[in-house]
């Protein structure tokens, strides 16, 4: 009996205090942001990829498993990006946040994606992304968050149904902080429509599609393989030709690459956050185009003069 | 266009160059101690040296990292060096390996702690010899001069101590020596992985001293030769990659490769004493048209057994003569066949269209709006799946060919390849 009780007490101490808070699981940084503004302090929100690591070449560990024990909802990408949570789930066995569960949000469902390709694995495929559908970089437009932050506010409430009133006033509430943002990047990349970029990686299209900017190359076609001389050597041309000043390059990607073009064309190399974390200055997803627009910009006008 | 080409391929020939010139000698100790895989290991131990001074929080090129990457490559060399004393009753280079592994492991034990970890054990693999900079190539020049000085100097007890057992020197002499050379091999290997990544390095270091061996058994001359082969290898790897239009290090590890082979041929068929020439000359050709046999045999055997399988010399034969699976469907099949292809290539045209489209209006003309881009990745991804379905009729029709051909074809290969394989094998075993 004493025992008994004693373990009763020991289970006690164990369980999260606040029975109240749910624990959220996304996988990357950039949708734990957006489920944290959506469900506020009801909620503790964890991230499966460390911000600052190549999310396309991350491999979970035992510790990720360990993370979605007792999560109430988790939240992924989808499009393939995040692959390797169908086999965390499917050992995890919580039928409430494996797919069809109320807990489990695919946050690319409704969101138009740019350059589709087909809906299984296409060994064939060019873009550089080893694995799904379309383009997974969809949350780099800050439109699609209206979206993305409704599936979460949805699951949100499937799961606490009795927090409804305050999931949907925390996304309201941050929505209009966006939509007041927003006004201010467009405004300071409005000068710089059309205006020519190439990327390291095949990262940016929905961010140039929302700014209307034109990304005339990709260095990296192949995921992981450095680009050939001769690829160097034609995007040297289209740089000079199109008299491209700014190349695009993500935080944890190879450098050698952009700064030789660098070197031969005169452009220069502008480090931009893929995600919320990549950059200390990133430090949520509002911060994060805050951040991208406002350097980019600065890297533009700089060029221009 | 070309003046970028010649930009981008001289630095690195260079480099290149220059890492042949130091790696040969090094690669002839090398082969003499019976170390191969010497440099593998050293050049993990100072890489994770390197990473031990990224977690830290040095930068790799600050002189804090230098002094990080340096202290481990001495710690390595004296382990390399004990390593000979240890090895009594067995060969030295299973301690190399022990040390490779778990040098390695440890790299990736502390690289997991930094986000961009598995980035940095990449880069120490495959190197971006590409991308060197003019500065970077003058400090290796000079690092490389005063070693090949100083190696130059010492090179009498350097040699004596990496020879035969035979040697009479004293075991304290042979183990200063040792250090010596693992030292000043540790300081170049460090500073070359860094540039040209483990699997080049390797290159640069085992392939021309062999050469070199294969034709000389004097270092001044094999050291001559190796020279020349690792430029021409170099040289071959840097522009075959600008033709081929494929990563500059993997493609010059393949030329490395090859020229290897080649020297071996040379060596076997050309320059070799009369007799065993011409007994070189009779065992390659024999081989040679034996596997060649057997493969044809083999391949015309797999297309009878599994006529939907995958066959890449059948393939080849096909496109070489002409003669392909459309040769022997039905004027139905192949009507059915050609329009298939037809139809998957319009739909691919179709696909390219609409994410032409779809690009140039994310910056030119009026945007389009969210259902437009939803209808736009809904028809690509219709498109995709049908020309899916277009290849399916494909290659279902290919195997209704391939399964008529295979006694047209196929027979014939297999037995024609079997036949000749058992002729070459019994005139080999006469030759005898």
């Amino acid at each position: 009996m004493l025992v008994l009780v004693c373990l009763l007490g020991l289970s006690l101490i164990v369980q999260p205090a606040a029975a109240g808070s749910m624990r959220v699981v996304a996988t990357t940084s950039d949708l734990a942001s957006l489920a944290q503004a959506v469900t506020g302090d009801l909620a503790q929100v964890e991230t499966i990829i460390p911000p600052a690591a190549d999310p396309e070449a991350f491999e979970p560990r035992p510790s990720d498993l360990a993370k979605l024990k007792d999560a109430s909802a988790v939240i992924r990408v989808g499009l393939g990006y995040d692959h390797w949570l169908d086999k965390l789930l499917s050992m995890h066995g919580d039928a409430a946040v494996n797919r069809g569960g109320a807990g489990y949000v695919d946050a690319s469902v409704g969101i138009p994606l740019l350059e589709v390709k087909g809906s299984s694995v296409d060994p064939a495929n060019r873009d550089g992304h080893a694995h799904g559908l379309a383009n997974p970089h969809y949350w780099l437009d800050p439109a699609n968050a209206g979206i993305i932050t409704g599936a979460i506010a949805e699951a949100g409430i499937r799961v606490a149904p009795q927090a409804t009133a305050k999931i949907i006033a925390n996304r309201d509430g941050f929505l209009s902080r966006l939509k007041a943002d927003l006004a201010e990047w467009e405004q300071l990349l409005v000068a710089h429509r059309a205006a020519r970029l190439i990327a390291y990686h095949n990262t940016w299209p929905y961010f140039a599609r929302h700014f209307r900017l034109n990304i005339v190359d990709v260095i990296e076609i192949k995921e992981g393989v450095a680009p050939s001389p001769a690829r160097l050597a034609k995007l040297a041309a289209t740089i000079r030709e199109q008299k491209i000043r700014v190349i695009v390059h993500e935080p944890f990607e190879p450098e050698e690459a952009s700064q030789l073009l660098a070197r031969r064309t005169g452009a220069v190399v502008v480090k931009l956050a893929p995600s919320v974390g990549s950059v200390p200055a990133a430090s949520d997803y509002l911060a994060l185009f805050g951040y991208n627009v406002g350097t980019l910009a600065r890297a533009l006008s700089a060029a221009s003069n | 266009m070309f003046e970028d080409v010649l930009a981008f391929a001289a630095l690195p020939l260079a480099a290149a160059i220059v890492f042949t010139g130091i790696h040969t000698w090094f690669g002839l100790q090398v082969l003499r101690r019976n170390v191969v895989f010497a440099d593998l290991a050293l050049a993990q131990v100072s890489a994770l040296g390197a990473t031990m001074a990224v977690v830290a929080g040095h930068a790799v090129q600050s002189a804090a990292g230098y002094a990080y990457t340096l202290i481990f490559t001495a710690v390595g060399a004296l382990l390399l060096t004990a390593s000979r004393g240890l090895a009594r009753s067995v060969r030295q280079e299973a301690f190399i390996g022990v040390l490779y592994v778990v040098a390695t492991a440890a790299t990736v034990l502390v690289v997991d702690r930094s986000p961009q970890g598995a980035e940095h054990v990449k880069k120490m693999l495959v190197g971006g010899i590409l991308s060197v900079t003019g500065d970077e190539l003058v400090k290796f020049i000079i690092l490389y001069s005063i070693i090949g000085v100083i190696h130059w100097l010492l090179r009498r007890p350097l040699l004596a101590a990496a020879g035969h057992a035979d040697t009479p020197m004293d075991v304290g002499k042979i183990a200063f020596w040792d250090l010596v050379f693992y030292l000043s091999f540790g300081v170049v290997v460090t500073s070359s992985v860094a540039t040209a990544g483990v699997l080049l390095v390797f290159c640069f270091l085992i392939v021309p001293a062999l050469v070199g061996s294969l034709f000389s058994s004097h270092i001044g001359v094999a050291l001559v030769i190796g020279w020349i082969a690792g430029a021409v290898a170099s040289a071959a790897g840097i522009f075959g990659s600008f033709l081929l239009d494929a990563p500059t290090g993997a493609v010059t590890v393949v030329t490395f490769a090859a020229v290897l082979v080649v020297a071996g041929g040379i060596r076997a068929f050309i320059t070799a004493p009369a007799a065993e020439r011409g007994r070189n000359r009779q065992r390659g050709l024999h081989v040679g048209g034996l596997v060649l046999c057997l493969v044809l045999g083999l391949s015309g055997a797999w297309v009878i057994i599994a006529p939907a399988g995958d066959h890449p010399i059948l393939a080849m034969i096909e496109t070489a003569t002409g003669i392909g699976p459309d040769r022997f469907m039905t004027a139905r099949e192949r009507a059915d066949y050609l329009e298939a292809a037809a139809i998957e290539r319009r739909h691919k045209g179709e696909i390219d269209r609409l994410y032409d489209r779809e690009r140039q209006s994310r910056w030119q003309g009026d945007e389009l709006t969210p259902d437009d881009i939803r209808r736009i990745g809904s028809m690509q991804q219709t498109l995709t799946e049908m020309g899916r379905g277009e290849r399916f009729v494909m290659d279902y029709l290919r195997t209704r060919g391939r399964e008529r051909e295979r006694w047209y074809v196929g027979l014939p290969l297999a037995a024609i390849g079997f036949v000749a394989a058992a002729t070459i094998a019994r005139r080999a075993r006469r030759a005898r």
